[in-house]
């Protein structure tokens, strides 16, 4: 009865985003071009050093990472924050607490299809493509197995992140500042933008601390290590679930604080 | 009859911070503390049995809105007790929330990219409509309006009209118990307007909805409500039947009569007959108010029968309009 409500969502979502088409597209443009932007950036940093290793990564190993990150990134990113925000400002936040739905499952099962979508159409492909080109550098076994666990609690973790940060917007009635703010913070802290391994050693360890590490480091390190030893894998995993209830009790117990302070605007 | 809504001295206080002119005050603003209160609802109480369509009213801004939204669930009154169909909406709200229908004239709960169907099975799952259920009411839809074409259009195509017809059937689709219309005509063209209103008021007939009904076009009201309740600066001004509204400052009608001669003339010489009465006249009537408990319209024709050669004459109710346009200006007194 409650998995039908969470599909329905679901499949509403899928019918939605596929209903634009050119915007997919448009993704993979701009991810193209990002992608050839970061290629020159990291050689010319590589080109820099005399070694071909550096902080333990290949040019090659740095690449992967970076272009897998992005299409994580594309599918995982659901733009809740926008969305809490823009319906909080234009009081239509007033309609979906008005269904017979907890606000945070509505919301997250309503926009699973896009990530759905963006799956099939940005990070298996992204993923196929690397696969092929790297020849090899991505390992095919087990560790894809684990990658999808790993993922699926990474999704968690960052839907909580963004529902925290959107519940904010509760109480700033405003949402450029915090939209601007939150993927910039996220992606840097959870090593989407510079991978973890090049970060100087106070601030390594502090972010191993941080929930971030476990929406894009997790995964794609569990995706990278072809043979992982079962007590690393199992810590990296055990870390992201702890995340993942902790963030998860956390942003419901905001969410719950904070919807008395709800002034929907119209008297 | 039970209640299904029961209201009791509810009051509901805002929060609003006090904001100053200009840049300087801006800024300034950013550290302030001063808050004031503000009271949009204030003290009201009332029951709705079920199957009542109860017209709320009042000005912009009377506080209209916030008492829906109380009965909703989605705000909490400051102080006072509300129950919906016996459970408490705020405590309650995803419960509650399976026994109302709610549709806010300006904003739509449809799915903007997805032909209407698809949006109606995504709620028929999401309130857990049975199949049956959701058959049998497609089927009162269809023999209501023509919705067959409707169904497979997307939402964002739709012209307002069609958009807010189909709000009001999504509205109803689980069958609550109560359904609130906020404004639901507003900015619709004359046909739809009726429409709409035959809609409602054969939705009501046939499942026995509540309906609770806000809007600032009295043809809805004098169409669709039998009670009305009128509040305004958060205070309850009104709550009885339509008929009685209509005797609230008495019983007035406007006798209108057209004469040969001046007629802005001869309606000074008919003011002074009747100091009682407001006299007026346009380019082509002459308007006496009679207030029906002085004299009765007929007295005051026939009496000028004598004097003047009337060559045609009109009766006018004073329509609910004006009686709320009254009410709202002079509030109650």
């Amino acid at each position: 009865m409650n998995i039908k409500r969470c599909f329905t969502l679901t499949r509403a979502g899928i019918i939605e985003s596929l209903q634009f088409r050119l915007s997919t597209l448009v993704v993979v443009a701009g991810n193209l071009l990002y992608l050839v932007v970061i290629y020159h950036l990291w050689q010319a940093i590589f080109a820099s050093v005399d070694t071909d290793v550096v902080n333990g990564m290949t040019f090659s190993d740095t690449l992967i990472y970076l272009v897998l990150a992005t299409a994580l990134f594309n599918f995982m990113e659901m733009y809740v924050v926008w969305e809490i925000g823009r319906r909080v400002q234009s009081g239509e936040i007033a309609l979906d607490l008005l269904k017979p739905m907890k606000y945070r499952s509505f919301l997250f099962w309503s926009y699973s299809g896009t990530a759905v979508t963006q799956f099939f159409f940005t990070f298996l492909p992204t993923f196929i493509v690397v696969t092929i080109v790297t020849n090899g550098a991505i390992p095919l076994g087990w560790n894809l197995l684990y990658f999808v666990i790993s993922v699926v609690f990474a999704v968690s973790i960052n839907y909580s992140i963004d529902f925290i940060t959107g519940t904010i917007c509760l109480y700033t009635e405003s949402i450029w500042g915090i939209n601007m703010m939150k993927p910039v913070i996220v992606l840097l802290l959870s090593g989407a933008t510079i991978p973890i391994a090049f970060f100087p050693e106070p601030f390594k360890t502090i972010v191993q601390y941080l929930p971030f590490q476990s929406i894009y480091n997790a995964p794609l390190s569990v995706l990278l290590d072809g043979n992982p030893e079962p007590a690393k894998l199992l810590t990296t995993l055990g870390i992201q679930l702890f995340w993942c209830v902790l963030m998860n009790i956390v942003s419901r117990v905001f969410w719950k604080i904070s919807l008395r302070q709800i002034t929907v605007n119209g008297g | 009859m039970s209640n299904i809504i029961e209201i009791k001295n509810i009051t509901k206080e805002f929060k609003v911070l006090n904001r100053r002119e200009g840049l300087k005050g801006s800024l300034k603003d950013l550290f302030s503390r001063d808050y004031k209160i503000v009271r949009a609802v204030d003290n009201i109480s009332m029951n709705i049995t079920q199957g009542e369509i109860v017209g709320y009213l009042g000005p912009n801004g009377a506080g209209k809105s916030t008492t829906i939204k109380m009965m909703t669930g989605i705000l909490e009154p400051t102080s006072g007790e509300i129950l919906v169909d016996g459970c408490i909406p705020y405590k309650n709200r995803t419960r509650n929330a399976q026994n109302i229908g709610v549709v806010f004239g300006q904003r739509t709960q449809l799915w903007w990219a997805l032909p209407l169907v698809e949006s109606f099975k995504i709620l028929k799952d999401i309130y857990g409509v049975t199949d049956k259920d959701y058959k049998d009411m497609l089927e009162l839809y269809q023999s209501l309006v023509d919705i067959e074409p409707l169904l497979h259009k997307p939402v964002r195509q739709m012209s307002l009209g069609q958009r807010t017809l189909s709000d009001i059937l999504a509205a109803f689709l689980h069958n609550p118990k109560i359904v609130f219309l906020d404004e639901p005509t507003i900015g619709l063209d004359v046909s739809m307007k009726a429409k709409i209103r035959t809609l409602i008021h054969a939705l009501n007939k046939e499942k026995n909805t509540t309906v609770i009904l806000t809007t600032h076009d009295m043809g809805d009201v004098d169409a669709l409500c039998r009670r009305i309740v009128i509040i305004d600066k958060g205070k309850m001004l009104y709550d009885n039947d339509i008929e009685h509204l209509k005797g609230f400052f008495g019983y007035y009608r406007t006798l209108k009569i057209r004469v040969s001669g001046s007629l802005s003339e001869t309606a000074e010489k008919i003011a002074a007959e009747f100091p009682e009465f407001s006299v007026s006249a346009n380019d082509e009537w002459i308007s006496v108010l009679v207030d029906e408990a002085k004299s009765t319209v007929m007295d005051v024709l026939s009496q000028l029968q004598k004097t003047y050669k009337i060559r045609d004459m009109q009766l006018e109710e004073i329509s609910t309009e004006e009686v709320i346009k009254k009410i709202y200006e002079e509030g109650v007194k």
